[in-house]
């Protein structure tokens, strides 16, 4: 357990005491100071407990650990020790393109307003899916909209490698049409070996990465 | 106007839910999965507020003592 999440627990805990004495021995709020203490123990620890103890949960749903934590998500975890620099998810998981703890996160998030809301949102629907309803076979889990380019470029506009790429200066309309997203870095046949799940099976995995 | 013993009643209920409430929260924040998250907000975070709610209401319903 990270130290700030155990000092968030410990601070959860003498908080859940202070409350528990003052809820056996209700005669202590009499007084001044009484009702003092139980105006911080009874209304603002546990705001600002809740408010820490949400930011932590947040921030975790947000690690790799707690994506590949579901049984249906075991195979994309796979997808990223696949040992094969062409296959986009591992070369970036693997050469720490996006942070190893952030992963999923990192590419499946929306760089844009509200768009880590509505991410979260859909996590929520994941959870529930998962817990509650029936979840569908890894190999058809199929993103909700069609991948977006402003997710790659958020961190790749302005870098050389993807600036003066060759191929993305054959012609002169091919940098103005992957910005606009009109010609997609996934799907126009470039970086198109995504979480490849059909060819895991026999695939050779980086053993270091586990 | 709530008596001595209405409020002290409603007080140990809000301090019940408030300290239930918080302890599901730690034991969430130890126990890291994702469906602690749901039980986090859902259950966690049900107590706390009943809990606030009613020590509000404690603070709103009762007279001010002369000091």
């Amino acid at each position: 357990m990270p130290p700030a999440t155990t000092l968030i627990v410990c601070l959860v805990l003498f908080s859940a005491a202070v409350i528990g004495i003052l809820a056996a021995r209700p005669g202590f709020t009499a007084g001044r100071g009484g009702k003092i203490l139980a105006f911080v123990a009874m209304f603002c620890l546990p705001i600002f407990c809740g408010l820490l103890g949400f930011s932590s949960e947040m921030q975790r749903s947000k690690t790799t650990a707690f994506c590949l934590s579901c049984h249906t998500m075991e195979d994309y975890g796979k997808s990223l020790l696949v040992d094969d620099p062409t296959h986009l998810p591992a070369s970036h998981y693997q050469n720490h393109r996006v942070p190893v703890d952030e992963a999923c996160y990192s590419c499946h998030t929306q760089y844009a307003m509200f768009g880590g809301l509505k991410v979260k949102l859909y996590g929520l629907k994941h959870v529930f899916i998962y817990y509650v309803g029936t979840p569908p076979a890894p190999q058809d889990i199929k993103l909700y909209e069609p991948y977006n380019n402003r997710e790659c470029l958020h961190c790749h506009q302005g870098a050389r490698s993807f600036e003066e790429g060759v191929v993305h200066n054959a012609d002169p309309v091919t940098l103005p049409a992957i910005r606009s997203n009109q010609l997609s870095c996934l799907s126009s046949g470039c970086h198109d070996s995504v979480h490849d799940l059909a060819h895991l099976k026999g695939a050779k995995l980086w053993e270091r990465g586990n | 106007m709530l008596s001595t013993n209405q409020f002290e009643k409603l007080l140990r209920f809000a301090g019940v839910c408030l300290a239930t409430g918080l302890l599901i929260e730690a034991l969430c924040l130890i126990w890291a999965t994702p469906i602690a998250f749901i039980v986090f907000v859902a259950i966690g975070g049900l107590l706390i507020l009943i809990g606030l709610v009613v020590y509000l209401y404690l603070q709103v319903s009762t007279p001010v003592a002369d000091d």
